[in-house]
Order: C-alpha cells, then structure tokens, then sequence
C-alpha cells in the first residue's frame, strides 16, 4: 500500500475520538430530564413532578365547607374558578399545615386538580430522569402510600409524591 | 326564566357559624323568630349540615318552614336571614368533583360566590330525601 493511501496512525485515533464525542453528544441529548417541585411539608421536604403542578398560589382564603373530611379543608377561588384544597399533611403523617401561611400547590393531572397545602417552595430543580430512584421497600409509614421515587437533593434523599397516588387515595 | 331565557333564582342569603348559606325561597314556606321551642320536626341548621364538633352560635336564630310536597312538616332553625337576592343560574358554579360527593350528602349542590364569599347553596328537599333514606335503611 502506497504510503499516501496508508490511514496514519494519528488520523485513526482522531476517528476513534471524534466517534467516542459523537456517541458521548448522543446519550447526553437522550438524557430525559423531568423537572422536581420541591416543598416543604410538616418540617420535611417532599417532591412532585412539575409537570403535575401547574401554578403555586400564595396564601389565599380556604372557604369552609361542613361535613367534608379532615385532609379536605374547603373551596378557593383561583380567578372566579372554585377548586378544592386538599390537606397533604394528613396523608404524610405530618404536622398539619396553618391555613394563614400555607401556599397552594395546583396539582393537575388526567381529570384530576386540586389545590394542595403546602408550607412553602424550597426549589424547582431539572434533574435526570435517570436519578429517580424507585421508593426503597422498606418505606415505612403514611408517605409509602403516596411515593413514586426517590431523588437526592443538597445531600439528603426526598421522597418523590405521586398526585395520581393522592387521586388515588382520596377516591377510596 | 328571565327575558334571555335563563333560570332565576330568588335566594335568601344567610350565614350560620360564619359560612354563608343561600337556599331557593321557593323552598320556604314561612320565617318566624325562634322563640325556644323544641319539636320533633324542628331542626337546628348546624346539626343538619354536620357541622362536627365545631361550636356554633346563633346570633338571632330564626326558623324556616320548608315548603315539602307531600306536607310533611319540616322546619329549620337557621341564623338571621342577611339578603334576599335574585340570580341566574349560569352564576352558579358546581362543587369541585373532588368535594361534591361529600356536599351533595348534605344537600349543598352548588357554590355562587359572591363579593369575595362562597355562598353554599342548600336544597332542603335534598336533606329531606337523604334523612328519609336513612330512616328507611334503619326501618324508621
């Protein structure tokens, strides 16, 4: 083979790299990335898919209404819209939420919406997909019922809450 | 119906423990003062709602004779009637599926809001069959 028909050595590994960046750009576009609402309930933080939520609310009047359950305190207004709140706390085995600093969460998802106290936001954070980690087995007590995964954040792992779980639940 | 074509309702307009109630004044045969009496077919507002343990004090407690079509007696000790108010239907909103079975129960079928409330408007007749069905479960 003539010296100039010869595939140089450097020319070889300039391939093999530029395949290796390729397919690197290729799983990093593949990577599905779902974006976290992370809040605080009864003192812990808890998470639920931002695709479910559609606005956070600041506090607004909870209008009572007689003879509903305790995890369903009443009726807001959302821009001449009636919807109803739904009190997590009791399903998480948290301290009940106080209605006069509480924020509103308005979870939408399939036919369901609701309104659902929260204490506050603590962040809204892009993660991979790839980090949710199923709920371990041994998830004790009210949250196993409500928990779809788990991801990390600043160090400490958050339980990822399900509002098809918490529709779930509250048609029971 | 008014001239558009659109249902209208006359509400009498009240409020009892702080929630505000509307009912369809077609439904009220008559309105006196609560003078302390007792009967088996008085009922006070609160306990027909199921206000749980919540107190609830009436201010000036005024009773509502409901209009029932086979004439049974059926009277109900609200608080002081606040408005009489002519509406259309279509400014009523349902209950949010979540809470409308729970309202339905205890008669509260729709929620007109109304300078910044939530009126809940009961249908006494609702109650009426839902106590009936109840007393017949229990062979009352």
């Amino acid at each position: 083979m003539a010296p100039s028909d010869e595939q140089l050595k450097s020319e070889l590994i300039l391939e093999e790299l530029k395949r290796r960046q390729r397919d690197k750009e290729v799983v990093d576009v593949e990577e599905e990335r779902v974006k976290v609402v992370i809040f605080i309930c009864g003192g812990n933080r808890y998470a639920f898919y931002g695709a479910d939520i559609r606005e956070i609310l600041p506090s607004c009047e909870i209008s009572w209404v007689p003879c509903l359950p305790d995890y369903l305190p009443g009726l807001i207004n959302i821009r001449g819209d009636i919807e109803s709140v739904i009190d997590i706390s009791h399903f998480l085995g948290e301290e009940t939420s106080r209605h006069e600093t509480c924020l509103i969460a308005m979870a939408v998802k399939g036919d369901f919406h609701s309104g659902i106290m929260i204490d506050s936001i603590e962040d809204v954070v892009d993660i991979p997909l790839s980090t949710v980690k199923p709920p371990l087995a041994t998830l004790n007590g009210a949250v196993r019922d409500l928990v779809i995964g788990e991801i990390e954040y600043l160090g400490r792992t958050i339980a990822l809450l399900d509002i098809g779980k918490l529709a779930g639940l509250i048609a029971l | 119906m008014n001239d558009q074509g659109e249902t209208v309702l006359n509400l009498l307009l009240f409020s009892v423990g702080g929630v505000y109630f509307g009912i369809d004044s077609e439904q009220a045969a008559g309105i006196n003062a609560y003078q302390g009496e007792e009967a088996g077919d008085l009922f006070w507002f609160h306990n027909e709602m199921g206000f749980g343990d919540a107190t609830v004090k009436y201010l000036s407690p005024t009773v509502i004779t409901i209009r029932c079509p086979d004439g049974q007696p059926y009277r109900v000790i609200i608080d002081l009637m606040e408005d009489i108010r002519e509406i259309t239907a279509t400014a009523i909103l349902p209950f949010p599926p979540l809470l409308e079975p729970f309202a339905l129960r205890k008669g509260m079928w729709g929620v007109l809001p109304v300078e910044g409330r939530m009126v809940l408007l009961v249908d006494f007749m609702r109650i009426l069959r839902e106590k009936r069905v109840v007393a017949a479960r229990h062979g009352g």
